[in-house]
């Protein structure tokens, strides 16, 4: 197993600056929805740690749930094909105001097709907050409601994202060194859902 | 909803002992699989704040997974009945060092089901990390092998644990003076 400190090219977003950026965020959306209610959902598992450290500074009243999805097929939930939802909401979200928390958009297709799943349900309200915007990738618009900051299109791990499902629990974001990075040999064959 | 101020009790644990407990539990755990292999497991949801915040005091390399458990028939999952896995795990844990990671525990048949299922599946090994342990309520005998705190048989809420869906954002544990609170409608 590889330290990280092997494989990291760069800290991008530095601790200190990912906590600011949460409590921001946590006090933004409080006064946003001040008086109301709020359901959080998070699509696991890249969005665990933000959620949690975001739910901390969100003083509305407010519940928290969990969705997990996988792709038809065979690759990674990035791929075109339509998504397969593995755990469904606790919740109904009929009448309430839903925000969905998400580590990082790149592509938008996942989450478009989340958005469009959760629409059929009617919320009263349905918004998007992305820890990590990787504009440059996006192939479908979605709309950002809550962002914590823009990245360029470089391989990001730490904060919840993994690599071949290690290193999460980094508390800043990282860039990668893909020059020394060695994809543990159980990941080189057909990659697991998610 | 009531603000939790009109129905709290007491806090039972702030949240500097919850931070330094953790950092505590991920340093043992850190040095426990030195040199080893960890899947990190979390029992949605109640476990969730606990497993992100002690994912991050681990620091050896480690993979963390989710599971969500329900109970067959009425009410809660406390109950004696069967468990009901909503979500399984991704991973395969053959041969792997597993830690289950929970917020808390109080029967204790819930974390029996589900290390008996977990065992049929060959880890190499598999131990359990509990941030409040209920001991008054244990009806099943379990070995912990991490506690975060013994508390009383009251009715908790913070950290993670909900009443009625809500104060898992709660950075600290307390109990609730259920005579001064409201169901939500």
């Amino acid at each position: 197993m590889q330290n990280y400190k092997d494989i990291l090219a760069e800290v991008l977003i530095d601790e200190k600056t990912l906590k600011n950026r949460v409590r921001d965020l946590g006090q933004q959306i409080s006064r946003d929805y001040i008086g109301e209610e709020l359901l959080l959902i998070c699509i696991l598992r890249g969005g665990v740690v933000f959620l949690v450290d975001l739910m901390r500074h969100i003083s509305v009243p407010h519940g928290v749930d969990f969705m997990a999805i996988a792709s038809y097929g065979v690759g990674a939930r990035s791929s075109t094909g339509n998504m397969r939802l593995t755990l469904d909401l606790q919740t109904n979200i009929e009448g309430k105001n839903v925000l969905l928390v998400e580590d990082i958009v790149d592509s938008g297709r996942t989450i478009s097709q989340v958005l469009q799943m959760l629409g059929t349900r009617h919320p009263r309200s349905l918004k998007v907050c992305a820890l990590l915007d990787k504009a440059s990738r996006r192939e479908v618009e979605v709309p950002i409601d809550y962002r914590g900051f823009d990245i360029a299109d470089k391989f990001v791990f730490g904060y919840g994202l993994d690599l071949d499902e290690l290193y999460r629990n980094l508390p800043f974001v990282g860039v990668v060194d893909s020059k020394r990075y060695k994809s543990p040999a159980r990941f080189l064959s057909a990659g697991e859902p998610e | 909803m009531q603000d939790y101020t009109e129905f709290i009790d007491e806090i039972l644990v702030s949240e500097t002992s919850i931070q330094q407990r953790v950092r505590e539990l991920g340093e043992q755990i850190s040095r426990d699989y030195a040199g080893e292999m960890l899947l990190v497991v979390c029992v949605l949801r109640g476990g969730i704040t606990f497993a992100a915040d002690l994912t991050r005091q681990i620091s050896l390399p480690h993979e963390l997974d989710c599971m969500s458990l329900s109970s067959y028939g009425m009410g809660n999952y406390a109950s004696s009945g069967n468990v009901r896995v909503n979500l399984d795990l991704n991973v395969n844990i053959e041969g792997r060092n597993v830690l289950l990671v929970e917020d808390m525990i109080d029967s204790g048949r819930t974390l029996a089901h589900v290390l008996a299922m977990l065992r049929t599946r060959g880890p190499k090994s598999l131990k359990v990390c509990i941030l409040l342990d209920k001991k008054e309520r244990r009806e099943v005998p379990i070995t912990c092998d991490y506690i975060g705190f013994d508390v009383p048989d009251k009715y908790i809420f913070g950290y993670g644990i909900d009443i009625d869906e809500h104060f898992r954002h709660l950075p600290f544990i307390a109990s609730a003076d259920l005579s001064k609170y409201r169901k939500p409608v």
